[in-house]
């Protein structure tokens, strides 16, 4: 991929979520050469999680469908599953980054069939679903995964399991004897996508959660709604699957707080409205109560929220919660006061969803180069290094945003890479 | 529209440890922080918009920016750092100005920058007395004693004796008397014209019209007599869970004060009623009397009550979670100044140190008239105002009010 100076044009995308993809396609097929790398076993990242997008209320396999099938026909785009950049030397236009390749121990031989699966004794916690469930020890991340590729959990995985699996497999796809292996490439420039990850909710003591399995997280939500979540897509209370009759949305769990995520993550409003949609599909007599401090719907979505607001059985209550008690039959309490009425409200619900907000991958976890980052943890452009940021790795955002991040981010990647 | 701010009122909160109220966006976190807050009438959320809003008149009526402990709890949980807690605080030392009487004096206890005028004005009163005292007949105050005169008197004889003329009466206690009496009685009705303006302009505000006016007997046992026994116990105060030691601080302070007011209640009786019969009554205590051991254990209480407070304060400043005023600190300074000069001129008494000890009592009576004195214009006049403004919530639900 190098031309007669010994660079190269191609341009390296960090991560492989809506935004890594995005910026990854948008580059290549305008014909440039692009490294796709992404940490965990299959593309989608927090997109392919949820139920449905906001505000025209399609599922993300769609969205999803068509950009895997565009990579999948792009010659030009290298895909890295389980894979991290080591380190990064050079300079813009003539990067050299070393990328490290965990085992996946299975090989391309890998039909999906899920025999192995079948025949695994060991089990562990769903991450995909939020712990909501189990999934065996070698498993298909999700149903629309790609690669679409089985990946063994070696710490979870007994000697058992290790045989049982292997005898299972027709195609000897299994290689528990498979190693890392480090990469190196030359690109130009390179995008960050590192994403976000859901601001860690047991740090609201106040707001229990972990403490009653009636709380949980607006992801959680979604994977809860999801046809392929661990309920078949009822929302049910997790613990007793009891069908709900009520439910409150915590808006600004842990956002918009200098003791936790001081910004607005700009999609918790949505994503609650979209949420109260899937309840009321499910459950026509449901209470919904929504606390809140703000209503955020910026521009079009403005109708989106006249929607929600007009369903009658829904109330929304102007004021944060700021302390949840355990009832005995399951439910929990959500007190707040209610800042138009100047009254403190404790409202019973069978379930209660924290909208926690986005925090950025790269306030979490180290950084493979020094990257420029804002107070928060999000990342900064940085032109004189041919360094981009994109999508949730830049601001916290809606995918629309994230999508345009990422096409901007790419064609200023391409400028690199043309030089 | 001619909008015109009330400049005068911001700044003053400003000073006063309000200076976080504007990064409130009313998220009412604080009005279920708080462990005082109620069902039907929440706070500090509101106080918060009030106040940002000017509504100055709102904010000095309204019972619950005096009920508030300053535990902390709110500004602990606030999502912004606007440290309700402090807000109020500066509310508080807000309506205690315009409660004020005489408005002068108050607004000289505002400023740090008055230290020397608050200071002078009693170093002063006192100096001038302890001179008038030579003109005054008998043995004159203005001198140093010998040891075995101060080993006999202490400071009983500070301002001289007149007990060949005048058996039934000291002259000391004449001139104490006559500066810390004065100094109490200025306290006693300023603060009965704060509390009064005070009450007056909660009951219009809330609208109370009141079938019958509760007897003072009535007032005493059904609103005021609980509210004292539930400070006393400090059942409220308990309630905080982020600064629970500022109970283990200003409990023990409490109980000083009242002990050593029994004590000074005894001298006084002493002294001067009982010793115009038994003139042999005269002179200090015994160390091992017991009104006098009740006085002792109470200025260590004084001090041990004082140190926790400050500590906190401190703490609670370093960890920005509270603001560094004049209007804190003064009370702090002024108790620990008190509590310090009392019990260095009771050591130096044994000691037999007349000189130095005549000095440090001389600081002691001055810092005693410091507390009496400014009492209902700083942050001490919360005695008389959360009491009444607990007087008031119970009487607001009371069967008096239709």
């Amino acid at each position: 991929m190098a031309d007669e100076h010994g660079a190269t044009g191609a341009v390296l995308v960090v991560g492989g979520g809506i935004s890594g993809l995005t910026a990854a396609l948008e580059a290549a097929e305008v014909g440039n050469d692009v490294f796709l790398v992404e940490k965990s076993p299959s593309l989608g990242g927090r997109v392919a999680q949820l139920n449905k997008y906001f505000p025209k209320l399609c599922p993300p396999s769609c969205g999803l469908e068509i950009n895997f099938r565009r990579i999948r026909d792009n010659r030009r785009i290298r895909t890295y599953t389980m894979t991290t950049v080591q380190s990064v030397t050079g300079g813009p236009g003539n990067y050299e980054v070393k990328l490290n390749v965990a085992p996946r121990y299975v090989n391309s031989n890998c039909t999906a069939c899920g025999d192995c699966a079948a025949a695994c004794p060991d089990s562990m916690d769903n991450e995909f679903n939020f712990g909501l469930d189990a999934s065996k020890a070698i498993y298909l991340p999700h149903p629309m995964a790609f690669p679409r590729r089985y990946v063994v959990n070696k710490e979870k995985l007994s000697a058992d399991g290790a045989k049982a699996i292997t005898a299972a497999c027709k195609y000897a796809a299994i290689d528990l004897e498979m190693k890392a292996e480090t990469l190196t490439i030359n690109v130009a420039s390179i995008v960050w996508a590192t994403g976000w990850t859901p601001y860690d909710a047991h740090k609201m003591d106040n707001l229990k959660f972990g403490q009653s399995p009636a709380i949980i997280t607006n992801m959680m939500m979604e994977r809860l709604a999801s046809p392929s979540g661990p309920t078949d897509g009822k929302i049910l209370r997790p613990g007793d699957n009891k069908a709900i009759s009520s439910i409150g949305f915590v808006q600004c769990a842990g956002s918009r707080d200098e003791n936790h995520l001081e910004f607005c993550s700009h999609i918790c409003c949505m994503a609650t409205f979209k949420q109260m949609s899937y309840v009321r599909e499910q459950y026509p007599d449901a209470e919904i109560y929504v606390f809140y401090i703000d209503l955020r719907t910026p521009g079009k979505y403005e109708k989106f929220r006249a929607s929600r607001m007009a369903d009658s059985k829904a109330k929304f209550i102007k004021g944060k919660v700021a302390d949840v008690t355990l009832e005995d039959d399951g439910g929990v309490t959500l007190i707040a006061e209610n800042a138009v009425t100047m009254e403190k409200i404790s409202q019973k619900v069978d379930l209660a969803v924290l909208a926690t907000g986005m925090q950025p991958n790269a306030a979490l976890e180290p950084m493979p180069v020094a990257l420029k980052q804002d107070a928060n943890g999000f990342l900064l452009s940085e032109a004189d290094k041919g360094y981009y940021a994109a999508g949730c790795a830049k601001k916290a955002a809606d995918v629309v945003t994230c999508a345009q991040s990422s096409t901007a981010a790419a064609l200023k990647a391409l400028q690199v890479s043309r030089r | 529209m001619n909008v015109q701010p009330d400049l005068e009122f911001i700044r003053e909160l400003k000073t006063a440890g309000g200076d976080t109220l504007k990064k409130c966006f009313q998220c009412a976190t604080c009005s279920v922080a708080c462990p005082l807050s109620t069902e039907s009438k929440p706070f500090p959320r509101k106080e918060m918009i009030w106040a940002s809003w000017g509504l100055k008149d709102q904010l000095v009526t309204d019972p619950d920016v005096f009920l508030c402990h300053q535990c902390g709890d709110c500004t602990e949980k606030c999502p912004r750092g606007a440290k309700p807690g402090e807000t109020l605080g500066a509310i508080r030392a807000y309506a205690y100005q315009q409660f004020a009487w005489p408005k002068g004096l108050a607004k000289l206890t505002t400023s740090q920058k008055n230290l020397p005028i608050l200071i002078g004005l009693p170093a002063v009163v006192i100096l001038v007395m302890w001179i008038l005292s030579a003109l005054v007949p008998g043995t004159s105050g203005l001198h140093i004693p010998s040891v075995e005169a101060f080993a006999e008197h202490g400071y009983q004889q500070f301002f001289g004796d007149w007990s060949v003329m005048f058996k039934w009466y000291g002259k000391n206690i004449f001139f104490i008397a006559l500066i810390m009496g004065v100094s109490a009685l200025i306290a006693i009705i300023s603060c009965w014209m704060g509390v009064t303006r005070m009450w007056k302009a909660m009951i219009a505000n809330a609208e109370i019209v009141a079938n019958y006016r509760p007897s003072l007997c009535q007032f005493v046992g059904r609103f005021l007599w609980p509210s004292l026994l539930e400070t006393l116990q400090h059942k409220r105060f308990k309630e905080c869970k982020t600064n629970s030691d500022r109970v283990s601080g200003h409990l023990p302070l409490v109980l000083a004060f009242i002990g050593l007011f029994l004590a000074t209640c005894w001298s006084l009786i002493k002294n001067d009623i009982l010793g115009l019969i038994w003139p042999s009554l005269h002179g200090p205590l015994a160390f091992f009397d017991p009104i006098k051991l009740i006085a002792n254990v109470s200025a260590i209480a004084m001090l041990y009550g004082v140190w926790i407070l400050w500590k906190n304060r401190r703490k609670m400043e370093a960890e920005g979670r509270a603001s560094n005023t004049f209007y804190d600190w003064f009370l702090i300074w002024e108790i620990a100044a008190v509590g310090v000069t009392g019990l260095l001129a009771e050591l130096l008494r044994w000691g037999g140190q007349p000189l130095l000890g005549y000095f440090v009592y001389y600081l002691h009576l001055v810092t005693v008239m410091m507390l009496f004195l400014y009492m209902p214009y700083t942050k001490f006049a919360h005695i008389v105002y959360r009491t009444v403004a607990m007087c008031f919530e119970k009487y607001r639900t009371s069967s008096f009010v239709r």
